[in-house]
């Protein structure tokens, strides 16, 4: 499944984040998230706005069409 | 001695340089607040402090990271000072691995023990330093506890250089060899650079490059060759497997120095995000705030302060000051020149420092907060829809300030084509030397809705901003856009920080009067006191009048066709505050009031309004147009920030003030 399928609030492992444009993947590298790290989808703004999540102890903003290309499983 | 300050954006570096200096810089609670060198003198003259932006790594993406890059490559300093935040230890100890690879005698400041703490995580310090090899002091940069020991550490004369090193395994041990032999006519590490090359550093390239007895064809074909075995027998790329080598002796690292105890951390900082970034509410909220701000700034304090300053330097300290003069027997040209030119035209600028000062105040308290980050989340899809990111729109609020450090701050801007659109719209932002314009003309014409009259002129500079954005970007090749922005935990602003910064800018404001305007005001007092017909004329008969003359018809399709105002514009340009000033000694007769009295006869409503217009949008003053080159590169984009500013300052007051009188206001 993709990230933004998770509803509020669940949490997910990454799986898969090579889908994600080059620049993105490595300022989410930067950040420390990789395959593996759990993910939690916290809140989408409107208009297929950014999206919110929590991952490695931070809070991160993403775009929703890059969200869209992070595979992950529910925990 | 020099030692280079660095870190993880958001870390907590200036403050740091800040106690260490006992300086000021500007300080934040966002990624990128820094985006420039910046140095200073250590306490006890010991020597130099290197405050460099923030980097995740050494492989940069944007510009003030490359900043950092170049600052390691070509500067020959004693020390690194590498500051780690203690509730981020993991991703942070990616940089001090790359540091500590670079061979320079390292220290590890380990700042933000109390917020690791808060959140259940114990570190065990000495352990830290025995496994990582160099000294490591805790610290809280924010109070300057610890920082003292920092000092202390300094003073010792033998300073300790680390041996760490990371076995990557058989194949990429041995390309760092054979890299390492390629570059031994390099003064750097040989390692530490053969590694960064592996990975891709752009800023490290370019550095060899520049050495004409380096193969650099060679050492590109042994990376190429490493790339695609690494490819074919891991399954992934060449960085990615450096990456997971130093995250591995990290993690091993981590699990013997820190205890966690379970405890739910974010809580605080949830629910505040839970109503700021909310769906509906972002940015209802982020538009009541900014009303809020200019209702503080306007109607309930500043203002009325400004009034009462007003008043007393336009009555009493006129009045003292001309006895003065009388009493040293100055002779009537001094009286003039100090009573109709300094007094009323450096005072008519001082009067707004009150209204300046709330504003900044509330700045800096978005800047201290954590807020900023999320104006650029929640801001994102609109300016995603003018071909920009979320990220532009930081440099757009700190441009409300000033313009110039609102375009540098554009240099954390991921990508070039939006970096470079950002720089180009950020002189549309209503920056606070004309809020001293809109002070006295708002509070002239329009008393009663003051706050939302200007709040009005800044969310026309925003849409405008956008609207240039989008037909900007029309011009530029599509490339993706890149938008991952970290969203710190929200901090109480400090007290001490808070009165600083606002102290610091306000002081700019008040600087620039008295120095800039001051001079600027006496050639327009000069010009506007002599004519052709000797000095002291009637000051329509003045140079001054005679040659803005000529201009005033070109502005007055707008409205305002007075050669009155046309040298206000003129003046303007150097300063915006100096619009004011100049109409202070131009529309100054004796007895005449206050100047809000006689401009209040000298335009309509309708025209005070397109003039305020006019006075936001019409041209970057003298001290941005550098700015702007400095960020752009070339003279063309200089000169064509400049004249678009102009074009469209033109355009929309003349649909303004026509529109208006259409209407019949």
């Amino acid at each position: 499944m993709i990230l933004t399928e998770l509803k509020k609030g669940e949490k997910a492992t990454i799986l898969n984040l090579s889908r994600t444009t080059k620049l993105v993947q490595r300022r989410l590298l930067d950040l420390g998230v990789t395959e593996g790290e759990e993910v939690c989808y916290k809140c989408a703004l409107p208009f297929g706005g950014p999206c919110m999540l929590e991952v490695c102890g931070q809070c991160i903003g993403l775009r929703r069409n890059e969200a869209k290309e992070i595979q992950v499983v529910r925990t | 001695m020099e030692v280079a300050l660095l870190g993880n954006p958001n870390t907590g570096k200036t403050s740091l340089f800040n106690e260490l200096t006992g300086s000021y810089e500007y300080v934040g609670n966002w990624t990128g607040v820094t985006v420039d060198k910046k140095v200073g003198t250590l306490k006890k003259q010991m020597g130099q402090l290197i405050d460099l932006p923030g980097v995740y790594a050494l492989n940069p993406i944007s510009k003030d990271e490359g900043i950092a890059s170049q600052y390691l490559l070509e500067n020959r300093f004693t020390s690194a000072l590498n500051i780690v935040d203690a509730s981020q230890l993991s991703r942070n100890l990616h940089l001090t691995v790359q540091l500590l690879e670079f061979g320079k005698p390292l220290v590890i400041g380990l700042n933000m023990v109390d917020v690791a703490k808060s959140r259940g995580i114990a570190i065990d310090v000495n352990q830290l330093s025995e496994e990582l090899n160099v000294p490591v002091l805790p610290i809280v940069a924010r109070t300057g506890k610890g920082c003292h020991d920092i000092l202390n550490y300094f003073s010792l004369k033998n300073q300790h250089v680390s041996h760490f090193t990371i076995d990557y395994g058989e194949k990429i041990e041995k390309a760092i060899e054979n890299i390492s032999d390629l570059l031994h006519e390099e003064q750097l590490n040989h390692r530490w650079l053969a590694l960064q090359l592996l990975q891709g550093n752009r800023v490290v390239l370019d550095h060899i490059k520049i050495n004409k007895g380096i193969d650099i064809e060679r050492i590109q074909r042994i990376i190429q060759e490493l790339d695609k075995h690494i490819e074919e027998v891991e399954k992934c790329s060449l960085v990615r497997t450096i990456y997971s080598k130093r995250k591995h002796i990290i993690d091993d690292i981590l699990s013997k120095v820190i205890t966690r105890e379970k405890k739910s951390d974010l809580t605080f900082t949830d629910s505040i995000d839970s109503i700021v970034t909310n769906k509906f509410l972002g940015i209802p909220i982020f538009l009541g705030i900014m009303y809020f701000i200019f209702h503080m700034t306007f109607n309930w304090i500043g203002t009325p302060v400004s009034d009462w300053l007003d008043g007393f330097f336009s009555g009493p300290l006129s009045g003292w000051i001309g006895q003065g003069l009388q009493v040293v027997h100055a002779t009537p040209f001094i009286r003039a020149l100090v009573l109709n030119g300094l007094v009323a035209g450096v005072g008519g600028v001082i009067v707004f420092v009150p209204q300046m000062i709330v504003l900044f105040f509330f700045i800096s308290l978005i800047e201290d907060s954590g807020y900023m980050a999320r104006v650029a989340l929640v801001m994102d899809r609109i300016m995603q829809a003018a071909g920009l990111n979320g990220k532009s729109f930081i440099p757009l609020v700190i441009g409300f300030g000033c313009n110039i450090p609102g375009i540098m701050a554009a240099r954390s801007i991921e990508q070039p084509k939006e970096r470079l659109i950002t720089v180009l719209i950020t002189p549309l932002m209503s920056c606070s030397a004309r809020l001293a314009v809109y002070s006295l003309f708002a509070g002239a014409f329009f008393a009663k809705y003051q706050a939302l009259v200007v709040l009005s002129l800044y969310v026309l500079g925003i849409l405008l901003a956008l609207v240039m954005a989008k037909i900007f970007s029309l011009f530029f090749k599509h490339e993706h856009s890149v938008f991952v922005v970290e969203l710190p935990p929200y901090r109480i602003p400090n007290a001490k920080t808070l009165f600083r910064s606002t102290w610091d800018k306000s002081k700019g404001f008040v600087k620039k009067a008295t120095t800039f305007i001051l001079g600027g005001t006496v050639v327009i007092w000069l010009l506007s006191y002599a004519g052709p017909h000797g000095l002291n004329v009637d000051i329509d008969h003045s140079f001054l009048a005679l040659v803005c003359g000529y201009i005033a018809p070109l502005v007055a399709p707008l409205g305002f066709g007075t050669w009155q105002a046309a040298t206000a514009l003129v003046s303007g340009f150097l300063a915006k505050e100096a619009v004011v000033s100049t109409m202070s000694i131009v529309y100054h007769a004796p007895h005449s009031g206050t100047l809000t009295g006689v401009i209040s006869q000298a335009f309509t409503p309708l025209q005070a309004y397109t003039f305020m217009v006019f006075s936001l949008l019409y041209i970057p003053c003298l001290s941005t147009v550098p700015a702007i080159y400095k960020e752009v590169g070339t003279r063309k984009l200089t000169w064509f920030t400049v004249t678009y500013c102009v074009v469209l300052a033109y355009i929309v007051s003349l649909v303004i003030y026509q529109g208006g009188r259409l209407m019949g206001f």
